[in-house]
């Protein structure tokens, strides 16, 4: 739902929300002035469904170059007094590290909050990392809401809350939140009038080491307030059982398993419970009287043992006999769901399990391994493809023949191309047929990796990295490429979006967050003003001269830029809905089609397929891009509608 | 408008770009319509782009998590004839299994890393685990003027076979306020040939009466 939809409407209506926008409208009730993020599953939808408002309500909202730069518009509006946000996916933290721990010194002064949206079982990320360590190192209090309405409520209290007590605060929210739905109960808009207040204060931003130890004795100061209070927090709700010598603590979205699980035991409510909405710091008030009520106690908690080992510490030093069960009981790899808590509950209460998940598990299996292999594919005219398709070409041939090219002296007799990737929807090339990528590790990570490889292995070395990510974290890499002389061809792939998060703009774009016009960055100028004296720019359906310029790459003695600039499909065929105009599918000529399979074994676009013994193209997933005419060697593929003149 | 349900658990299974996202929004809004708690999950992101996709959605005064628990869902609704294989250990005995017969052929098929299964053997595998209907809901779609509206043949197929506790009032509610308007009509229209599809089915079928 566009939360264009949602102004005007009246307060105390329900609607569907994902837990992206309802993260979003919580900051436009909350009082939102400002909102900086960069794009990254599962938190892109915050900043997408802010900008759709932001007119409306007045609100300054950005994609930033990267999480680091985010986090900082969102500092310096929080400084000024104005109450700010910033959105990133987990290991987006990881690169705003250095500037979210200096936050957690400086404090807040208009309520900050650090949407952090984790991503349990790595559906799209390199890793689980659990952010509530990131958290509980900076000093940060940590929210975590168990649905898309929670989240919304929390983020209009953790706004007012983190100006009461001057410190920036996380809401940790998870693939299972943002991505999930829930009816929520809209409320009124509370819009600030605030000027912000600019104050030169050295005493607190600039870093020297007096002002850092004089600033960490004031955060861990602002912390013990935050320790001693937490009790008042309303996201946490105990129930005490009389009689019920076996409690359970559920943090976050765990609660909702812990329920469910209860639910199918019929036993909820006949079992003490402690919801935790607040995970960090942990309420002792509570968990003190849980703890005075329990003999046992079940800690349900996704990943990592974070409020286990607070709870088990805080209990030992209390003097407190108790059982404990955490991650003995509740897997610590993978996100949680019904199953493993019901199974856990199962064992700590004594219970039978109303399931046969054996039972279950041998019916279900045998069909599960019927479906065909359906992995993820770069769409149909996707621009990549004929990218990928150019420069395995062009680095096979190359390394399969140094000689040929002058090139013994560099590579040797024969070689393999090594293919350092990187993040974005072009990391799908490591699939068949391509196979072009051999490492995607982190954002820039494949242009820095290949720093290294180029100083100690002789083979064509073909980097490829999007717009996007180039200009989030490619520059340093590259500039390093240049200054010592690592002979690489780096291949940015310029689709002026950053696609595989749902087309946001990148500072290449000519349209900003909001749409408005926007300067656009030229990737070949700042190629050239880093030092790469070979910089081209190339439509890479023009698949001749793709692989000219990728030859002419390979035999230069230090870093190459290609360029290959075409706009991602998505975009340009919804473009053309808009406008009324039909895509026109291409058709095989039978006639010409040799079944020499090329066109599958070596291109793969998904509207081609073989059904018996003929290549045939589906008219519904065709955009008429024509990459396959030019690919095919016997001219084959043709218009179905053949324009006269 | 209040409905009575405890729990009831819907799980769409297709393949991305299908529209099975769209189709459990509907089900969620019409939901909220009806006053009742809603719950539920989607893959979005990478997953999106032609690769096997699910949504679980879930409603009633009980429901707490966003993932149906396995074993337990009331209705699969699966866009393409296979994908809805992959996740029959989420269903029950008592479940209702609702299949669109028109097959999305991927690459790896194709190129020969993977087989399609024949039809009979899919059908078989449902049938065994639960009651099955089987429609070609993409031609329904195609009769109703656009393919793009198979999530509201299914949607109808599912308010069509008597198993689904909201009106069918409700639900066409609730796809006018997700559909864009222009293409409303053909999807009402989707939805009642879905609708009366199942009906048809189930009577020739004999099995009107194993409704709820």
């Amino acid at each position: 739902m566009s939360l264009r939809s949602l102004v005007g409407r009246k307060n105390g209506g329900k609607v569907l929300l994902m837990g992206n926008e309802a993260i979003a409208w919580g900051a436009v009730e909350g009082g939102v002035s400002v909102a900086a993020g960069y794009p990254g599953t599962p938190s892109s939808e915050i900043i997408d469904s802010l900008a759709e408002v932001a007119k409306e309500y007045n609100i300054y909202v950005e994609w930033s170059t990267n999480e680091k730069v985010a986090l900082e518009v969102a500092l310096a509006a929080s400084y000024c007094k104005l109450r700010s946000m910033t959105s990133m996916k987990h290991v987006g933290l990881n690169v705003a590290h250095d500037s979210f721990m200096t936050a957690a010194h400086i404090g807040a002064r208009g309520g900050f909050i650090v949407v952090s949206c984790d991503d349990p079982g790595a559906w799209s990320s390199q890793n689980e990392q659990d952010n509530r360590y990131i958290a509980m190192q900076a000093y940060v209090p940590v929210f975590e809401p168990y649905t898309p309405d929670e989240a919304k409520k929390m983020m209009i209290y953790a706004f007012q809350y983190s100006e009461d007590y001057g410190q920036p605060v996380m809401l940790r929210s998870t693939t299972r939140v943002s991505h999930a739905t829930s009816e929520v109960e809209l409320g009124a808009v509370h819009r600030l009038e605030r000027k912000p207040v600019w104050e030169k204060r050295p005493d607190l931003l600039v870093y020297d080491s007096a002002g850092a130890r004089r600033n960490r004795v004031e955060m861990v100061k602002r912390f013990e307030r935050i320790v001693n209070e937490v009790d008042k927090v309303p996201f946490n709700k105990l129930m005490v059982v009389d009689g019920s010598k076996k409690g359970i603590v559920a943090s976050g979205l765990a609660y909702g398993y812990v329920k469910e699980a209860l639910n199918l035991l019929n036993l909820d409510g006949k079992v003490s419970l402690l919801k935790l909405g607040m995970t960090y710091p942990i309420s002792k008030g509570l968990v003190k009287n849980l703890l005075e009520n329990v003999e046992e106690l079940l800690i349900v908690e996704e990943l990592e043992p974070i409020a286990e080992n607070i709870i088990k510490a805080y209990a030992a030093d209390q003097g407190f006999r108790i059982r404990f069960h955490g991650k003995d009981l509740i897997p610590l790899i993978g996100e949680l769901t019904t199953k493993p808590v019901l199974q856990a509950l199962t064992k700590f209460l004594g219970v039978e399990s109303p399931i046969d998940y054996d039972e279950v598990s041998r019916l279900s299996e045998a069909a599960a391994r019927l479906p065909p292999t359906r992995p993820p594919v770069l769409c149909p005219g996707c621009p990549h493809r004929a990218s990928y398709f150019s420069l395995k070409k062009v680095a096979t041939r190359v390394a399969n023949n140094p000689k040929r090219f002058g090139l013994e002296q560099v590579f040797g007799e024969s070689t393999s191309p090594i293919y350092p990737g990187d993040i974005g929807c072009y990391g799908l090339a490591y699939l068949p047929p391509f196979k072009a990528i051999d490492l995607a590790i982190s954002m820039g990570g494949g242009l820095g990796f290949a720093n290294g490889l180029a100083h100690i292995v002789k083979a064509p070395i073909v980097v490829s990295i999007g717009d996007s990510t180039f200009f989030h974290a490619g520059i340093p890499a590259l500039i390093n490429a240049v200054h010592h002389k690592a002979r690489l061809v780096v291949v940015i792939l310029d689709n002026d979006v950053t696609a595989m998060t749902g087309e946001q703009p990148t500072p290449g774009s000519a349209v900003d967050a909001l749409g408005q016009p926007a300067p656009r960055v030229m990737l070949e100028d700042l190629a050239k003003g880093c030092g790469v004296s070979y910089v081209q720019v190339v439509d890479p359906s023009d698949f001749k001269r793709s692989q000219e310029v990728l030859e002419e790459a390979l035999k230069v003695d230090g870093p190459a830029v290609v360029i290959f600039r075409r706009p991602c499909e998505l975009v340009r065929t919804r473009e053309m809905r808009r406008q009324g105009v039909l895509p026109e599918p291409y058709t095989v000529d039978q006639a010409k089609c040799t079944k020499c399979m090329i066109c599958i074994t070596s291109f793969g676009c998904p509207a081609i397929y073989k059904q018996g013994n003929l290549i045939q193209i589906d008219p519904t997933l065709c955009t008429g891009c024509g990459d396959c005419a030019q690919i095919c060697p016997h001219n084959a593929f043709v218009q179905a509608l053949v324009k006269t003149a | 408008m209040q409905t009575s349900v405890e729990r009831f658990d819907v799980l769409i299974a297709g393949v991305g770009g299908q529209g099975t996202i769209l189709a459990s929004r509907i089900i969620g809004r019409a939901a909220v319509i009806a006053g009742l708690k809603v719950r539920g999950s989607e893959l979005l992101g990478m997953s999106q782009r032609g690769g096997a996709v699910y949504s679980h959605i879930r409603f009633g005064t009980k429901v707490e998590a966003p993932i149906i628990p396995e074993g337990t869902a009331h209705i699969l609704l699966s866009f393409e004839p296979s994908e809805g294989l992959r996740y029959l250990h989420y269903l029950s005995k008592n479940s209702l299994i609702l299949v669109n017969t028109k097959p999305i052929i991927p690459q790896t098929v194709s190129s020969g890393l993977s087989k399609y299964p024949e039809l009979e053997h899919i059908t078989q595998h449902y049938r065994s685990y639960a009651t099955t209907i089987m429609l070609d809901a993409t031609a329904l779609a195609i009769q109703a003027g656009n393919p793009i509206a198979t999530n509201s043949v299914m949607i109808g197929a599912m308010v069509g076979s008597g198993r689904f506790p909201l009106s069918t009032e409700v639900m066409l509610q609730a796809v006018e306020e997700s559909v864009r308007k222009s293409l409303f009509e053909v999807n009402k229209k989707a939805f009642y040939l879905g609708f009366e599809k199942v009906k048809q089915i189930l009577e020739s079928e004999g099995k009107a009466d194993v409704a709820l």
